[in-house]
């Protein structure tokens, strides 16, 4: 009886820890640059004389979908989306660096580009910091022009390029703050390969109506593996009626 | 509990606040000189339940940990300093900027305060003031016996009199820049507070030095889009209902569960 029951909680227990990485994804539904995470089970098998038939289900994140999320036109200046594989690179307070789909920059008092986040946005000679400028001006490949303030449109001055990366499959992953970061502690190269789209913000890449499909079917397997329990306790009943003495 | 439930809660509050900022917006739709706003959000920290590489036995590592996300909040909203459309009002007293720059206002606590809407009217001591009847700066009196005010696109404002010939210069209309309009707090009223993020406000001649030129007779509408407001609407709506789909999901699994066992 104990297998039963206790198998069929590992279930329950892992479409509840799945149904919060559906849920997280249908709650991002509106985050720019947010990217769906992946949600699976895997069977485990308990090791052991006697207990091989035992296997629980264990859930698992094993990675994020890095699907390209639609291009919304928003005609900012500092609005720039990725547009296929690649990611910007911002850096953290402590000077590392971690990497972002999300272009909707601001620039601060002291004229550094930042991201929404309000961490600095890297450019190829470390954070990106533009003097007064009256336009500007976001390359297909990441350069930033400007026209300096008070100079006419002949004096167009390229600043600094985006730094942008484009790591293989497997060598990102999402960190605890929802930001990306090399598997190895390596900061990637410079990609000359990502193209960028000033104007654009990329909206979350989150499939509403798969999420939604995915939620209720975890719904139905867990009355399933309640089911289960409930047949569990029902055994336990008949058993223990076949040896009452009365 | 259910974490579930919680994540799609921050997804509700977060969608409730994108729907504030769309329809404030909206119900600007009119307001001179007005600037959009734009909810921006941000996915919540990560739990690691599981770590990556983490020991599964002796010998052997878990290939992928789990991460359970904790939903999402609203990391701000930004104002959108893009131009509004130009109106024609042929009133003198109707200023518009095309280009760059903010009109500087003094409040009746003696601060200076910030705004593009340029639908100025005069006092009873002839000065001219916002439609609260907070005075511009600098300061510009216009004469009793004045004919017609003249503003230039230099923002120098002049007055014809009865019996004179020449046109009288009564002032200069000076106009600010900030480094990061985006940072200016929003005070009502149409109006702007200067805020650390904003910078420092650089002050200057219309039309030199990147600010831009000070048109008479003319408005600045408001930069809401209805069109990309409503499209907004839509989506943040849709949003709405499916994080209200998974809290009553969750609902039932757990009504099942209490039910059956």
């Amino acid at each position: 009886m104990d297998r039963l029951l206790y198998i069929a909680m590992t279930g329950a227990a892992h479409i509840d820890r799945a149904q919060t990485v559906h849920a997280n994804n249908l709650a991002n539904l509106g985050t720019s640059g947010f990217r769906a995470d992946l949600a699976q089970a895997r069977a485990v098998q308990v090791n052991g004389d006697g207990y091989e038939t035992r296997v629980f289900a264990l859930a698992e994140q094993p990675a994020s979908d890095f699907r390209q999320g639609p291009l919304m036109e928003t005609g900012r200046d500092l609005d720039v989306a990725v547009s296929g594989q690649g990611f910007f690179a911002v850096q953290l307070p402590d000077g590392s660096e971690a990497y972002t789909r999300a272009g909707e920059f601001v620039v601060d008092a002291l004229g550094t580009l930042r991201n929404g986040a309000g961490y600095a946005v890297l450019g190829d000679g470390g954070p990106i910091s533009l003097p007064p400028y009256e336009r500007l001006q976001i390359g297909g490949d990441g350069s930033i022009t400007i026209q300096p303030e008070g100079q006419g449109e002949q004096a167009l001055v390229q600043i600094d390029r985006l730094r942008l990366v484009k790591p293989e499959q497997g060598e990102v992953a999402k960190g605890p703050d929802g930001l990306f970061r090399p598997i190895d502690d390596v900061a990637l190269a410079s990609s000359a390969e990502v193209a960028v789209v000033a104007g654009f913000v990329e909206s979350s890449n989150v499939n509403a109506i798969h999420e939604m499909t995915a939620i209720l079917e975890l719904s139905r397997q867990f009355e399933l593996e309640v089911r289960l329990m409930k047949a569990a306790e029902q055994n336990d009943e008949a058993a223990q009626e076949l040896v009452s003495v009365n | 509990m259910m974490s579930s439930l919680w994540v799609s809660k921050t997804g509700l509050s977060a969608q409730d606040t994108a729907l504030h900022t769309i329809s404030n917006n909206l119900a600007n739709v009119s307001t001179v000189g007005f600037k959009r706003d734009r909810a921006v959000f941000n996915d919540l920290l990560y739990q690691i339940q599981q770590q990556p590489g983490g020991q599964s036995s002796q010998d052997t590592t878990l290939p992928s940990g789990l991460q359970l996300g904790t939903g999402v909040r609203v990391a701000g909203t930004q104002k959108m300093f893009s131009e509004g459309s130009l109106q024609t009002t042929e009133a003198p007293l109707d200023l518009a900027i095309d280009g760059r720059g903010f009109f500087q206002i003094i409040t009746p606590d003696g601060n200076t305060a910030y705004t593009r809407d340029g639908q100025f009217h005069l006092d009873q001591d002839g000065q001219l003031v916002n439609s609260q009847g907070y005075a511009l700066e600098p300061s510009i009196t216009v004469p009793a016996d004045a004919d017609s005010v003249t503003i230039g696109a230099d923002g120098i404002v002049s007055a014809m009199t009865r019996g004179s010939a020449t046109a009288t210069q009564l002032g200069t209309i000076e106009l600010v820049s900030f480094v990061n309009p985006a940072g200016l707090q929003a005070a009502g009223n149409n109006l702007f507070w200067e805020t650390p993020s904003s910078g420092s406000p650089q002050s200057g001649t219309p039309g030199q030095d990147g600010l831009g030129m000070v048109l008479q007779g003319m408005l600045e509408n408001s930069n809401v889009s209805v069109v990309e407001e409503l499209v907004n609407m839509v989506s943040v709506q849709r949003a709405y209902e499916m994080n209200s789909r998974v809290v009553s999901t969750s609902d039932q699994m757990l009504q099942y569960l209490t039910q059956n066992l």
